[in-house]
């Protein structure tokens, strides 16, 4: 305990407090130190058995978190992760995607801080996913698996208490979304047809990942009646096509993410389309008409914004939801049903991978890996 | 703005009214805790060209003020 102790001498690293829940809650309330949901009180003994499965120095920032560029120290990241209910095993998870979220392409300053609902979405691949049992089926995005909701929620507390993403001070979000209470999957690569996220993007299938994408919420796409890839993609490009789009709007490095229920998934691979066929099919069809969108979007968005397509342009010129086929992504996720989803993005902002790495640069195959000696 | 105003050259971010507290917390952070902030009324985007106008009606006396202050 004493190399916690030492830290926890430092300024403002711990408060006492009585040891009663009720009065901890309501002093971190008082504090806005939470996302008014009750919080786990991050004790000396919970944050320890939570640093056990930390391979670095507790005191050394791993990142700084916008728009506060708080340091995301280890200690202070256990901290929020015992506040979310996290199991400690969960704990190089909540370091690596926080890591990502603050590698530059990612704009997490803009992500935090925008009037736009987003928040970072958090998909793991690899063998972590089920050695953690963070759930890839039925209800991924919802409710009921503690992995899931724990390693979300540590990360939104997180950039809360670290970042300063205090609503109308650091996250001017408009209205928010449900989704910046909790928002991790793990793809279901079981059910995929097609090869996983991570695989796609250049890793090993051994390799544990997390992406993290700057995330509105899922917008259901329900197709009960297309039994060909063509009619299924034609369902999917016809929603993902919308005015009021940040990936429109906001276009050079826009990601649009599907999401691809496996019947809806599997009906599409059967048709003979891989991945890139996929997003090829959706590139061209998801887009909208200029005529679509009013006119002062049209004369002071699109045509001031994009000159080189739009100065010009007719009422039937088409408006890409993507810049090229490459930029939408593409993961299997959920259940039974004939479903598949729309992610749209902030648009400003680019999804990162990271893989999951001991300190000599090795994949880690376990997060047992972690723990300290 | 931050690396302006510690270059010593007269530097304003402007503000519409929700945006004053972020703006306040971020000059801070940024290191410029003193950074001049122009209030003008929210919002700017997504208003005709007169209430553009209008706003930098709103902005210009406190300019003006803030350039005396930077001539002393």
């Amino acid at each position: 305990m004493s190399e916690l102790m030492q830290l926890l001498k430092g300024e403002g690293a711990s408060i006492e407090a009585a040891d009663d829940f009720e009065a901890i809650n309501e002093l971190t309330r008082e504090r806005g130190w939470g996302d008014g949901l009750p919080i786990v009180p991050p004790t000396a003994e919970r944050v320890e058995r939570m640093l056990a499965y930390c391979d670095r120095a507790w005191g050394e920032p791993v990142a700084a978190i916008p728009p506060r560029y708080g340091a995301a120290t280890p200690l202070r990241l256990a901290a929020n992760a015992v506040m979310a209910g996290c199991r400690p095993q969960y704990f190089p998870l909540i370091i690596l995607a926080i890591e990502a979220m603050c590698a530059e392409p990612f704009n997490l300053y803009g992500v935090q801080a925008t009037t736009h609902l987003c928040t970072p979405l958090i998909i793991v691949n690899g063998p972590v996913a089920k050695e953690l049992g963070i759930n890839s089926g039925h209800n991924a995005f919802g409710p009921g698996a503690q992995a899931n909701a724990t390693i979300g929620r540590a990360i939104r507390l997180a950039l809360l208490n670290i970042g300063g993403a205090i609503p109308g001070l650091g996250d001017m979000s408009t209205f928010g979304s449900p989704a910046k209470y909790t928002y991790c999957i793990a793809e279901n690569e079981a059910a995929s047809p097609w090869e996983p996220l991570h695989v796609e993007r250049g890793f090993p299938a051994e390799a544990s990942t997390v992406t993290v994408v700057g995330a509105e919420c899922p917008h259901n796409i329900n197709d009960h009646e297309s039994v060909t890839a063509e009619g299924i993609l034609t369902t999917i490009a016809g929603t993902v096509a919308i005015t009021g789009s940040n990936d429109v709007i906001c276009a050079d490095q826009a990601e649009p993410l599907v999401v691809f229920g496996p019947e809806h998934a599997a009906t599409v691979a059967a048709g003979g389309y891989s991945k890139a066929d996929a997003k090829r099919f959706l590139y061209e069809h998801a887009q909208l008409p200029l005529g679509k969108f009013s006119e002062e979007n049209i004369e002071r968005g699109l045509r001031k914004r994009f000159p080189d397509r739009f100065a010009n342009a007719g009422m039937d010129a088409l408006v890409p939801t993507a810049q090229s086929p490459e930029k939408f992504m593409l993961i299997v996720l959920g259940g039974a049903g004939k479903h598949s989803a729309f992610v749209p993005t902030f648009g400003l902002t680019s999804s990162v991978t990271r893989a999951l790495k001991l300190r000599d640069g090795q994949l880690a195959p376990s997060v047992q890996a972690f723990r300290r000696a | 703005m931050s690396e302006l105003r510690k270059r010593g050259v007269a530097t304003a971010v402007i503000c519409s009214g929700p945006f004053l507290k972020l703006g306040k917390a971020q000059a801070r952070v940024f290191g410029v805790p003193d950074l001049p902030l122009i209030v003008i009324p929210h919002p700017l985007g997504g208003i005709s060209l007169d209430e553009v106008k209008g706003r930098a009606e709103v902005a210009i006396p406190q300019l003006i003020e803030l350039l005396k202050e930077y001539a002393r």
